[in-house]
């Protein structure tokens, strides 16, 4: 909501209409003849060749999977094999305009594009720098393997290639990536092959991401999302379209930033969402390029192009890529094709005819291509036969190789139980990602917040321990904007973004000051497009950035459910540690507002492994957390709560430091020390524990350790175990659901660690497993001070004369009660 | 008809018997074959059962009385009928249904700190929280006794803590025995019934420990006294001293190997080293007749004894007990193993027949199996010797030139000096030792 644009009354009641611009199908039409002077005989023979291996590629997977066999080679693959026997002109034709600078981010149904993508980077690629790729890749381990009496180094990158390819499916530990990936996730960031992903659409947002990435460092090169036609039902791919084709890129982005992303969303439209016919069944847009015309003015120079044919293909990428270069993306290509076999093998085709599936395979993209070469003379049939004898021989060569358990193994979980343990997380520490020097508008000393700050006392407590008010403390909001400020200072790859991250500054006042020392490429605000904030993000950080994206209210986290879940938790393992993923996600625990605005679900993100969660409850750890997060290279859950943006520190001596400081991930921290009891808490319960432990000790003489979790995963046990068995007793609380609280885990930790310490069972407060009422039942359904006092007399140690709270009822019989009606 | 029951007697050395529990109280119906009462001589434990039906009128004697045998113990009939008349304890002025025990009057503290602790508190295995369970254990506390203030009635540390810290706690567990099963844990746990023993006793204790709960007084429960008092007695009356001497171990394991195999096959037991070696003392004890003797009557004279009786020493939960294998030497090594392993078992579950803990001519006591490597066996009077054995370890010897490794294992003679030279009492360990390394050889005769 820049003031710079004014929103015109006059202007937009005006009656009129909206222009659409015809959009074109299938508008190629030269002939060979035509194009013998774009392309040399030994262009048409390697695209061609290029097709053909794509093609006895599937073929031989689709052996292997449903026979087991192989041109004589015996081998079972119980894992996936989306095959793209039919789509094979498509990725030639695309890969053909692409050099190693354009990255292509796949489907599940992405081995033709690895292989049409790498066989064109090593046609352009130097002999040189081929070498250095291969020998730089995992200190050269997979060239070891198939480096022998190849002629060439050419002859050798592709035997590279097509093995580690076919490596990674078998799940080998000599594939791109160590066999973690698989088929439907293996890639090759050197070729600018960049993840597939077996989401459908997963891409979309993630390419949005990298080209964010691009364009924001100044990186040649543009981004290919090639998603297929299924993903246009869902909408994270709609999310990523809204964000591609945000005005302000063209209209508010200054100096060289100003201009559109540099992204390609190409739609592979074979026809089918699985089972689903998208065209007269499943969708209503009857060509996918008219989805163009309701996205921008500019319709995103949709078009459709005729994917059987390579060259009407290669036609179309040159034309859409010259376009992204002059700035004028997003465009949206509808590449028409279709797949002759299942969605996967074991898909018999009952939603098609035989007769549709003859059609297709009979006229398919290769024989008719090698009919079209053979009668405009380029080439004779025998030449053909001999690159298709050469190529069977390559594939069958490679196949043996990858089956070969003792040339590829696997990992050996047995003899290194630790192997993928060690991938979860990348644990770097990596101040700033490039060298380059940031881009800020203003000197930080001169920012109106940074000097707001600089007159705040940064301790809660004044010299006679009164608290200091809430307009003069340092408060937890400015704990979390002082290492985000200065980290747009020192790395030049951090952007931040999100809903009103820019001008308002952030719907809780984080931001209040970034606007006027970040310009907009680093700090801008983004459509509601949860899944779009979360993908970019991803795709911007495994591309070599460094990002902070919000999303205003955890209870929004459902809507980035796969993005968070699925992208941002999973790629560095998935990648074998190739990919980093230094993301940081600013989610905001809400109050006041309701049942889908008030949620604590740090349990859920605790229980995806990949993710780092923390949950800082005062400004010292909120600035020593997010300055860690910030500094590492690790995807983090970062929970803040809007009960705690106002509150002063009030347990660090000496206030919160002016400088930066790093507080680990996993350390949880006394804040009250005491002998009887233990308390564990995460976020803002800390102080209604604090509260609790008050009561305990004035009125029953009993004196409670209070120990804040401040980050879930990970979590060192230690501190608290030395508590417990310290105390013998421990009470957990959060204001998140009782059920399937991440407490509950720790609790049974403990019981298993320090089962001969307790002296009762751990007991876990959580709030009501209800939606959450309006904020007047606050006591009613978030754990109060004088729950504890219940959960204690009635769990662990009866208090005298201890008069239970009304509306709590810790018993057994209670608990059986509800949890029988499932509340 | 109202009937009393009797104090039985078990064996024809016992006299009298202590009632470690009671399971019925006045007014209760019984059935035949319900338990009354559990009641125990210095070396065994025994369960009254009921043989009639009715209901109990009355009640005699209190837990951990020592009671004659054959004394009226309590009497079963139909309400209202009399039983007076079968009070051992006449004379009494007061009703001696609940307050029979004579020195019960002279208890006041005892029973003021009955009177004033919140029984209902103890209750029959009330839950006890781990970490309460871990700091019993350390300070030796049975849990048992212990009053749980935790939720559902959990014993937790505290209550513990406050049981050590309060000597009250002490009196007040031992008369709270009188309405919790009881079952066993007087054995196992640091305090026993027979603290019962003297009301006096355990009033006298509670005083000193409610001052100084630093430490705790636990009465000696009778099988310690009785072994206290013959330890004592052996070692101060004897002239004691000890040979050890080892052998080569390889036959006997070799041997035991063999056994192993055709177990199944032959049906034999369980052999052990040892039974092995009780059944080679059964044999060459024979050929040292000193050795297989009483020596009584204040040493004036010697009883030789034709047939080795072999004391096998046996740790049970209550203390060391030493059952007797009669007629040793006439037995086969499968009928030895078997017999000593069943008085062991008897022994150990307190149920063993009190005329099995006498008449031995000799003691056997292993301590092997835990890794001794030589100890001084104390001669169970008035035997003249006792052997111990020791652990195997892997020694070296000399065999043509070449260091050989091999098992051994050390016997420890301790003999009674007054009864016989050293010289004889090393040839029969000499002679024991050679036969064990030729044992095969033995089993040919």
């Amino acid at each position: 909501m820049p003031k710079s644009q004014f929103i015109d009354q006059k202007e937009v009641r005006k009656s009129g209409w909206i222009k659409y611009q015809d959009t074109p199908l299938n508008q190629y039409n030269k002939t060979i003849e035509e194009e013998k002077a774009n392309y040399s005989k030994e262009d048409f023979l390697r695209i061609y060749r290029d097709m053909f291996i794509i093609r006895e590629f599937e073929l031989m997977l689709n052996s292997i999977k449903t026979t087991s066999e192989y041109n004589g080679i015996q081998y079972s693959h119980p894992g996936p094999a989306h095959l793209s026997i039919g789509q094979e002109a498509s990725a030639v034709g695309q890969a053909y305009v692409l050099d190693t600078n354009d990255w292509i981010f796949g489907s599940h149904r992405s081995h033709g594009e690895i292989l049409a993508k790498g066989l064109s980077a090593i046609e352009k690629l130097s002999d040189k720098e081929l070498m250095d790729i291969m020998e730089g890749y995992f200190d050269g381990a997979i060239l070891k393997i198939v480096q022998g009496d190849q002629a060439t180094v050419k002859e050798l990158a592709i035997d590279f290639l097509i093995y580690g390819t076919l490596a990674e499916i078998f799940a080998r530990e000599t594939g791109f990536h160590k066999g973690l990936g698989g088929s439907m996730h293996a890639f090759f960031c050197p070729f600018g092959i960049y993840p597939n992903n077996a989401i459908v659409g997963g891409s979309a947002t993630v390419a949005t991401g990298s080209a964010l990435f691009k364009k924001v460092n100044r990186k040649p090169g543009i981004v290919v999302a090639n998603i297929g036609d299924g993903s246009m039902g869902r909408g994270p791919v709609w999310e990523a379209l809204s964000f591609a084709a945000m005005d302000q890129y063209k209209k508010l982005w200054e100096g060289d930033m100003n201009g559109g992303l540099p992204i390609l969303f190409n739609v592979y439209n074979n026809q089918y969402a699985m089972g689903g016919q998208t065209n007269g069944e499943t969708m209503g847009y009857e060509f996918v390029a008219r989805i163009g015309a309701g996205v921008n003015p500019e319709q995103m120079y949709a078009e459709r192009v005729d994917g059987y044919n390579p060259l009407a293909v290669i036609d179309a990428v040159r034309r859409k890529k010259q376009l992204l270069l002059e700035k004028k993306g997003p465009v949206l290509l509808d590449t028409l094709t279709y797949r002759t076999t299942g969605h996967s093998p074991s898909d018999a085709s009952s939603y098609r005819t035989k007769e549709e599936i003859d059609m297709w395979f009979e006229g398919n993209s290769v024989n008719e291509f090698k009919t079209n070469l053979i009668l405009a003379n380029v080439a004779s049939s025998a030449e053909f036969d001999a690159i298709d004898k050469a190529c069977v021989e390559l594939i069958t060569k490679i196949c043996g190789w990858a089956v070969d358990t003792e040339k590829s193994p696997r990992m050996d979980f047995i003899k290194n139980p630790r192997q993928l343990e060690d991938l979860m997380f990348s644990e770097g520490h990596a101040p700033k990602l490039l060298d380059a020097e940031p881009d800020v508008l203003m000197p930080k000393a001169e920012n109106p917040r940074v000097i707001q700050i600089s007159k705040k006392e940064r301790f809660g407590f004044d010299k006679n321990g009164k608290p200091v008010s809430k307009n003069k403390v340092f408060q937890y909001r400015d704990a979390i904007f002082e290492p985000i400020l200065d980290k747009f200072y020192e790395d030049p790859t951090l952007v931040a973004y999100g809903e009103e991250n820019r001008d308002w500054g952030g719907a809780f006042a984080v931001y209040r000051g970034l606007t006027e020392a970040i310009p907009y490429h680093r700090l801008f605000n983004s459509p509601i497009s949860e899944a779009a904030i979360v993908g970019t993000g991803v795709g911007y950080c495994m591309s070599g950035g460094r990002a902070i994206v919000e999303l205003m209210y955890c209870d929004f986290l459902g809507c980035a459910g796969d993005e968070i879940f699925n992208q941002m938790a999973k790629w560095q393992a998935m990648s074998a540690g190739v990919l980093k993923m230094p993301l940081v996600l600013r989610v905001s625990v809400g109050s006041k507002y309701g049942a889908q605005h008030s949620q604590d679900w740090t349990s859920l993100c605790a229980h995806i492994p990949g993710l780092k969660v923390c949950f800082p409850a005062t400004p010292y750890d909120a600035k020593g957390l997010m300055t860690t997060a910030l500094n590492g290279t690790d995807p983090v859950v970062f929970f803040e709560s809007q009960r705690l943006y106002d509150f002063g520190e009030q347990f660090h001596e000496g206030g919160v430091p002016v400088e930066s400081y790093e507080i680990p991930f996993g350390e949880p921290d006394v804040k009250k020390v005491g002998s009887d009891i233990t308390i564990l808490t995460v976020g803002y319960t800390l102080y209604n524990a604090l509260k609790a432990a008050k009561m305990l000790e004035e009125q029953y003489g009993i004196s409670a350790e209070v120990i804040d979790a401040r980050s879930l995963v990970p979590f060192n046990y230690e501190k608290v175990l030395e508590s417990v068995k310290k105390t013998g007793r421990i009470v957990l609380a959060s204001d998140a659901c009782q059920r399937g609280s991440y407490l509950n885990n720790i609790a049974q930790n403990i019981s298993e660690m320090a089962f001969d310490y307790l002296d009762a069972p751990p007991v876990v407060i959580g709030a009501k497993n209800w939606i959450t009422p309006a904020y007047e039942f606050d006591a009613d359904f978030f754990p109060q001070p004088s729950w504890f006092l219940d959960a204690i007399n009635e769990k662990i140690l009866p208090l005298k004369g201890f008069v239970n709270t009304p509306n709590v009822n810790f018993t057994n019989n209670e608990r059986i009660r509800t949890e029988k009606k499932g509340v | 008809m109202a009937t009393p029951v009797i104090m039985p007697r078990q064996g024809q050395s016992v006299e009298s018997c202590i009632i470690s529990k009671w399971n019925i109280k006045v007014g209760d119906q019984v059935k035949v074959g319900d338990m009354l009462f559990t009641y125990e001589t210095d070396k065994a434990t025994f369960d009254e059962e009921s043989k009639l039906e009715g209901t109990v009128l009355a009640i005699f004697f209190e837990e951990g009385d020592d009671v004659p045998c054959l004394l009226n113990v309590c009497v079963i009939g139909n309400p209202g009928e009399s039983f007076e008349e079968f009070n051992p304890n006449t004379g009494s002025e007061e009703a001696p249904a609940e307050e029979a025990a004579p020195a019960k009057e002279e208890a006041p503290v005892a029973a003021a700190a009955v009177a004033s602790a919140p029984a209902a508190n103890i209750q029959e295995g009330a839950p006890v929280s781990p970490r309460a369970k871990a700091y019993a254990q350390r300070t030796g506390v049975n849990t048992a006794f212990v009053a749980g203030t935790g939720p559902y009635g959990r014993i937790i540390e505290s209550d513990v803590k406050n049981f050590v810290a309060s000597g009250a706690n002490t009196t007040y567990a031992a008369s709270a025995m009188a309405t919790s099963d009881m079952n066993g844990t007087g054995f196992n746990g640091r305090i026993s019934t027979a603290d019962l023993d003297s009301p006096v006793a355990a009033a006298s204790v509670a005083a000193p420990v409610a001052q100084a709960p630093e430490y705790e007084d636990v009465k000696i429960p009778n099988i310690r006294k009785v072994i206290s008092k013959s330890m004592h007695a052996s070692l101060s009356t004897m002239a004691q001293l000890t040979l050890n001497a080892s052998f080569d171990a390889t036959n006997i394991l070799n041997f035991r190997k063999q056994l192993k195999d055709v177990r199944e096959t032959m049906g034999l037991a369980n052999i052990t080293i040892n039974d092995i070696i009780l059944y080679a003392v059964s044999r060459v004890v024979l050929n040292h007749k000193d050795c297989n003797a009483n020596f009584i009557e204040d040493g004036t004279v010697m009883r030789y004894f034709k047939n080795a009786h072999l004391g096998i020493a046996v740790d049970t939960p209550r203390g060391l007990m030493v059952p007797t294998l009669m007629d040793a030497n006439t037995k086969s090594l499968n009928e030895i193993s078997i017999e000593a392993k069943k008085l062991a078992t008897s022994a150990q579950e307190g149920t063993i027949n009190p005329d099995l803990l006498k008449g031995g001519t000799i003691t056997i006591t292993n301590l092997g199996t835990l890794g001794i490597e030589s100890f001084t066996p104390v001669i169970n009077p008035p035997q003249t010797c006792i052997i111990g054995v020791n652990t195997l370890q892997t020694r070296v010897k000399n065999v043509n030139g070449e260091m050989k490794m091999y098992q051994a294992m050390t016997l420890s003679l301790t003999f009674d000096h007054r009864a016989l030279d050293g010289a004889p009492a090393a040839r029969f360990l000499q002679e024991l030792c050679k036969n064990l390394e030729n044992f095969n050889m033995m089993l040919i005769k």
